[in-house]
């Protein structure tokens, strides 16, 4: 009984449940918006190897960059709160979902796209009916890597004051309250492994559904 | 301004955390890997494990380290290790058990056992995708080093999260610019490795 007493008192006076909104609110906005810009790219790049090259050049420089390091960056023009945090989701996840889309745009076997311009579809009727849904599968499980980041830099969030479920780690680390830390960083854990789950289902769906053999 | 010498020590405590946890990470995983090329139900539960470690947000990670193992130096390395370990682990696993059969069989054909095969057969051709993997973790160790400052391990992070608390923006950039920097060196002395190693191992 004691277990649970505590996990509820912990529960209430951190508001989990509060944060929780917040974090998934962060979350969902930073997945949308690295979803419609990493596919949008990969469009525009997916006939330009050189192009696309020189993306990911830049991309892969700020994926090096540590998380809180590029809070900081963030800080003095987006002030503190959730913009940074939402902006560093995106600017993170942009490269797995950017690098599967493209792989998976040009990467399309010849004879579908010959096939198809001989049944006189124009470029971009094949764009739409050919190459998006046989890339699918492959621009899911770089949705899937995204949202794997996408919690981690939104819990780091707590930080710089954006709120979610880096508040109750942070405030458990700094009082030294073990009960707290162990509630949240579980909870926050289980999410985690949850939100991996249900991409990984997408993704083999997906997967089964597009597979051309 | 910043006095410099506290931060040529934070980096070189940086560099202490990074390095000595990835050695580490490096014991560890080399035989989790060599084991999971022979039992395939070892190599079943160590990549289940990992896939679902690598979905844990690594502020988690640092944070659960504390009632487990307290706060400070080694504290801070148990998590940096536990953080960057997964990219070690799938990379060797990958690179060690996707080596061409035919190579093995005339490995095996010559009378090699088992572990010399690793030794000699396997392990010189995984060295690329070992290479990637050290590559990779080695950033994400950088990253979690950054973090596990809050736990009270040093380092740069410190710097970052007192210029944080202080709102000192000039002391947060102290931290964070070097940071940056041992992440973009990493990058490039691995990414050099990688390729001395490549046109090395290529048979």
């Amino acid at each position: 009984m004691t277990l649970i007493d505590t996990i509820i008192s912990v529960w209430t006076i951190h508001q989990i449940t509060l944060r929780t909104i917040q974090h998934l609110y962060m979350f969902s906005i930073a997945l949308i918006i690295s979803i419609v810009i990493g596919v949008a790219l990969a469009i525009l790049v997916y006939s330009n190897p050189k192009l696309a090259n020189l993306w990911f050049n830049v991309l892969n420089v700020i994926e090096m960059i540590p998380e809180l390091a590029l809070f900081i960056f963030l800080l003095p023009i987006l002030g503190l709160g959730e913009k940074p945090t939402i902006a560093a989701c995106v600017l993170y996840s942009i490269l797995p979902i950017m690098r599967n889309s493209y792989t998976g745009l040009a990467h399309v076997s010849n004879e579908y796209i010959e096939i198809a311009k001989a049944i006189g579809l124009t470029k971009n009727e094949i764009l739409l009916k050919i190459r998006l849904p046989m890339a699918l599968p492959l621009i899911s499980s770089g949705i899937r890597v995204a949202v794997v980041y996408i919690m981690g830099i939104a819990t780091l969030g707590g930080l710089i004051a954006a709120g979610g479920l880096g508040v109750p780690l942070q405030a458990g680390i700094y009082r030294y309250d073990i009960p707290t830390i162990i509630v949240a960083a579980l909870w926050v854990g289980t999410l985690g492994v949850f939100f991996d789950f249900i991409a990984w289902i997408i993704e083999n769906r997906l997967a089964r559904r597009f597979n051309p053999w | 301004m910043v006095a410099l010498s506290p931060l040529f020590d934070a980096i070189l405590q940086h560099l202490t955390l990074v390095f000595t946890s990835l050695a580490i990470g490096i014991c560890l995983a080399t035989p989790l890997a060599i084991f999971s090329v022979f039992y395939k139900r070892v190599s079943y539960v160590v990549l289940t494990t990992i896939n679902m470690a690598q979905s844990i947000p690594s502020f988690a990670l640092v944070a659960i380290i504390v009632p487990l193992a307290g706060i400070g130096f080694v504290p801070g390395i148990v998590a940096i290790v536990l953080g960057s370990i997964v990219p070690i682990v799938k990379n060797m696993y990958v690179g060690l058990a996707k080596t061409d059969t035919a190579l093995i069989d005339t490995g095996k054909g010559m009378g090699l056992t088992d572990l010399q095969i690793v030794r000699y057969v396997r392990l010189p051709l995984a060295y690329p995708a070992i290479f990637a993997g050290l590559k990779f973790s080695a950033i994400i160790a950088n990253g979690i080093a950054v973090l596990t400052a809050i736990i009270g391990s040093g380092g740069l992070g410190r710097i970052i999260f007192e210029g944080l608390s202080s709102f000192n923006i000039n002391k947060t950039l102290s931290g964070a610019i070097p940071a940056i920097l041992i992440a973009l060196s990493l990058d490039m002395i691995f990414s050099i490795a990688e390729k001395k190693l490549k046109t090395k191992s290529v048979y």
